[in-house]
């Protein structure tokens, strides 16, 4: 079973970097400590400017900082690659079909 | 015989102070995800147990660590044993898992690495998990009360208690009631 994970992990980084809320809003660029304190509780889900910014500042790629929200994606993209590979498997004999196929195996989870 | 590698559980542990709580959550031994130390001066209990749902409601624990306030050498005060009681309450409500070490436990685990006293538990912790390093007090003497951040360590020391004593079971899964001494030996 895949541990659920915490949708984002920010607070933990920022406390380790030792920067208060003020601080990491402002190298985020713009807003106040609020709204990290917004993203820390979960209450909002930053956008991927913002996102992308916090991999800048912490040196974490994204998908670890915002784990939960990745293992989510992952899994919905993983059901709807399911559901298209089915449709697709109708029309595998078309040209093209099978390498289509192949590659959405490649990211289907086992 | 190695550890299959399982996922480690998401531990809260919290450690009631005379003016509020300390608390730590980590999802494995190295992996500490919030801490902190929360103070009130009026209806302690009330808030602090508001306090400690929000943290519940937050990030949702597997398990949560108190300190056994029953066992022999305890002295806790009876309203910090009436909350300890009351996270447990609270706990079991939510369907979450209580474990609680004694402070005799707690000491026991920390020997391994030659830690006996609070302030070497909390040196030992700062030494494992480097971000709590900045928190660590000074060493308390005889004149002095103590700071409110060794709650943290106090915490923390629970939860690695809990983990230490976690895997030595996936290890040796007969070995629940035994002393440490054995599980080590």
């Amino acid at each position: 079973m895949v541990h659920p994970k915490l949708p984002n992990y920010l607070r933990r980084y920022r406390k380790r970097a030792r920067l208060s809320q003020e601080e990491l809003a402002f190298l985020l660029g713009g807003g106040s400590g609020a709204k990290v304190s917004r993203y820390e509780r979960f209450k909002r889900i930053p956008g991927l400017e913002t996102g992308l910014a916090c991999e800048v500042v912490f040196g974490v790629p994204v998908r670890e900082l915002f784990a939960g929200i990745f293992q989510k994606v992952e899994r919905n993209t993983g059901r709807r690659a399911r559901l298209l590979a089915r449709r697709l498997g109708a029309r595998q004999a078309e040209p093209l079909m099978a390498e289509k196929l192949s590659r959405l195996r490649r990211f289907l989870p086992s | 015989m190695k550890p299959s590698p399982v996922p480690e559980k998401r531990v809260l542990a919290v450690d009631p102070t005379s003016r509020g709580f300390g608390f730590a959550i980590l999802e494995g031994p190295e992996i500490l995800i919030d801490w902190g130390v929360k103070q009130t001066r009026v209806r302690k209990n009330r808030r602090c147990l508001k306090q400690v749902q929000e943290l519940i409601e937050r990030y949702e624990p597997d398990i949560i660590v108190l300190e056994d306030c029953g066992a022999k050498g305890s002295r806790r005060c009876l309203r910090v044993r009436n909350l300890i009681q009351s996270f447990r309450v609270l706990a079991a409500n939510r369907r979450i898992p209580t474990r609680c070490f004694s402070r005799l436990r707690v000491r026991q685990v920390f020997s391994e690495q030659e830690a006996w006293t609070k302030h070497q538990i909390a040196t030992a912790i700062a030494r494992q998990l480097p971000e709590l390093k900045p928190h660590l007090p000074p060493f308390r003497k005889p004149w002095m009360s103590e700071d409110e951040r060794m709650a943290i360590f106090d915490a923390v020391a629970l939860a690695l208690t809990y983990y230490r004593l976690a895997n030595l079971r996936r290890i040796i899964p007969s070995a629940q009631g035994l002393p440490l001494a054995i599980h080590a030996a």
